[in-house]
């Protein structure tokens, strides 16, 4: 068990860090979305590059900020029952759910989105409007996004297996819920 | 196995998958993916079909509307921190206050004006809880009148462009966001007078339960008050020209205008002198958390929609709908029926995700207009805020207010305005101009030829896989 906190805590704190640059993204792309926008009126100039960077970094925030978001637990659910279980049912829950739902799921996906990513590497492909940012490495957050959500999933499936045998030290572990606020 | 039973079944198994509570994003995925593998087993598809997923999810993240979402939700969060409606709170709950209703009829207004500027029902809730709330009880209003008209008058910024419900439908939908926010400007102005016209009736009917302001708790009149009053329009106006004038203008797409929206709410706080690295940061977070979620059931809902259609569940649920009595009317009152249901367990993105995308095909077969159809959903679609008891709007009121405030006032509070809100469907259901007029002529300016060179998802030929059915 203890290797596996260890994992685990390694996942985590990767995942972390994806997420906090995930959190720059948005500032980013905000940013330059607006700065866009005045540019285009205030000196009639646009370019499809910094166009382009605005959905490279909405496409960052997604893919990298995901996993973060499964370890805060912050994914929203429907608790019609959940909402009335105990701990324990709830931890039971999310294991039966990880085990058949999200692993399984998300591994397909990084395993179909790598053939798809890999491709446009090796044609080293450039965007199709003139003056774009190359395509390949947007393609490639595909399965890194996927991917590391099936190891965040890894993650949260072995602390809560240890959280059923008893108490655990040393990782943290978001099991309450609160709907996210919208 | 036929293929006349795998849409019921693939639907049946996804309610019951949800209902575990397992998160929604990764059960649509698994369920879609599990039924996909299962249909190229029998035949019903070839593995190319499925080969399609990578390109539909890249489709999504490369989708310049849906950056939206994130901007929106960065200005809420942090307009929610910089005391803006605190300062409009403040002064109109003065000015009205010598009425009976008072209050209440500022808390609406203010709820419009929060509404029209940022598109977030948590910030115009808790704002409003927090302030409203404490001085509706020491005055003596009826504690569920107080509950309920903050929780729907926070729940007015779903309809009142911009608001990110009418962004996420207008793209379900294949309609420009420009044309619907311009529909629901009408259905936004009626609702705002069914519920002032509810206040009034209240207090005439029953005016104990909304009192004025005793003569002790009003400010004098005067500059100090109308300062209050100007520092808290002001900002406020200026901030709905630059995200809603600028759209209806043509100068800037929905998705600009949220950035310097979100621009213009750091500005304020500014300001305001809210401002910090801190509020940012918090700000920041938040919007990442809740744009990866939103984003995630899409591209669940996606992988569910993909394998659907690849087993004709389109087909299904048109055989379904469209023997319906009633033509188009009795679609919509079935839709909407169906929808305030479903809306007690699930939330508008699922609901806009999983669900729109499979009416949306019926009513335009049955000749609906796909914008009146939008603002409708839009509108009963509100209500998904005011369920109780899993309303998100009754959840953050729970939160705020004070332990005086039983859970179940809250709950019967909300049942009035959920009365109100049908009213309005019914209305707009019998009465399309309410949606069209402003369609036709409201603006002048037709939002849809403000389209700058979005650079489209690129689809080399060589990838793309033909569609087989």
């Amino acid at each position: 068990m203890g290797m596996l906190l260890a994992f685990s805590r390694g996942v985590d704190w990767v995942n972390h860090k994806f997420g906090k640059v995930a959190d720059w993204c948005i500032l980013l792309s905000c940013a330059i979305s607006a700065g866009n926008a005045f540019i285009r009126y205030g000196v009639n100039y646009s370019s499809n590059a910094w166009l382009e960077v605005q959905w490279y970094l909405f496409a960052a925030v997604v893919m990298l900020g995901a996993s973060y978001t499964l370890f805060r637990n912050e994914h929203v659910r429907v608790d019609l029952v959940y909402g009335s279980l105990g701990d324990r049912g709830r931890l039971w829950v999310d294991i039966f759910g990880i085990v058949f739902f999200l692993l399984p799921g998300m591994a397909l996906l990084a395993w179909m989105t790598w053939p798809f990513a890999l491709d446009s590497f090796v044609r080293w492909e450039d965007s199709p409007n003139a003056g774009g940012l190359l395509r390949w490495p947007v393609k490639m957050l595909l399965p890194l996004g996927f991917l590391m959500l099936t190891l965040q999933g890894l993650s949260e499936l072995i602390k809560r297996v240890a959280l059923l045998r008893g108490p655990v030290q040393g990782v943290d572990v978001v099991t309450e819920y609160a709907r996210p606020e919208q | 196995m036929s293929l006349e039973i795998m849409p019921p079944l693939m639907f049946g198994g996804l309610v019951i998958f949800l209902l575990i509570g397992f998160p929604v994003a990764f059960s649509l995925c698994a369920v879609g993916l599990f039924f996909g593998f299962l249909s190229i087993e029998l035949g019903f598809f070839t593995t190319a079909y499925l080969g399609n997923l990578p390109l539909r999810v890249f489709g999504i993240l490369s989708n310049d509307l849906l950056l939206a979402i994130p901007f929106f939700t960065l200005m809420g969060a942090i307009l929610e921190r910089c005391g803006l409606a605190e300062d409009l709170l403040e002064g109109t709950g003065q000015l009205f206050g010598k009425v009976p209703g008072g209050l209440a009829y500022a808390v609406i207004l203010v709820g419009a004006v929060l509404g029209a500027i940022t598109g977030t029902v948590a910030a115009s809730v808790i704002a409003m809880g927090m302030i409203s709330l404490p001085i509706m009880m020491r005055y003596g209003y009826d504690m569920r009148i107080a509950t309920g008209v903050i929780a729907a008058s926070g729940t007015i910024t779903q309809l009142i462009p911009p608001s990110l419900v009418l962004i996420v439908l207008g793209d379900q939908l294949g309609k420009s966001v420009g044309d619907m926010y311009a529909g629901a400007i009408g259905p936004s102005i009626l609702q705002i007078l069914l519920f002032v016209a509810f206040i009034a009736v209240v207090s005439i009917v029953a005016p104990h339960k909304v009192p004025p302001l005793p003569p002790e708790a009003l400010a004098p009149r005067g500059w100090p008050l109308y300062w209050r009053v100007i520092k808290g329009m002001v900002p406020s106006i200026v901030l709905i020209f630059l995200v809603l004038g600028t759209i209806f203008m043509g100068l800037a797409t929905p998705t600009e205008a949220g950035a310097m929206g979100a621009v213009g709410a750091v500005v304020l706080a500014i300001v305001n002198r809210r401002f910090s690295w801190t509020l940012l940061r918090q700000a920041m977070e938040t919007t990442m958390r809740i744009t990866a979620m939103v984003i995630f059931i899409l591209i669940g809902a996606t992988v569910f929609s993909l394998v659907f259609q690849g087993v004709d569940g389109s087909h299904w649920i048109e055989h379904l709908l469209s023997h319906l009595p009633g033509g188009q009317t009795g679609f919509l009152i079935f839709v909407n029926i169906f929808v305030f249901f479903l809306a007690f367990f699930l939330d508008f993105f699922e609901i806009a995700f999983i669900v729109v995308p499979l009416l949306a095909p019926v009513a335009a077969k049955l000749d609906i207009n796909l914008i009146w159809f939008g603002v409708l959903l839009c509108i009963n679609l509100q209500t998904s805020f005011m369920h109780p008891p899993f309303g998100f709007a009754l959840f953050y009121l729970r939160g705020i207010a004070p332990k005086e405030v039983l859970t179940r006032d809250i709950y019967w509070g909300a049942v009035p305005w959920l009365g109100l809100q049908l009213v309005l469907v019914a209305i707009v259901i019998f009465w399309p101009e309410s949606v069209t007029y402003f369609i036709d002529k409201g603006t002048g300016v037709d939002p849809s030829t403000v389209r700058i060179e979005v650079p489209l998802p690129d689809m080399p030929d060589d990838d793309a896989v033909p569609v087989f059915r």
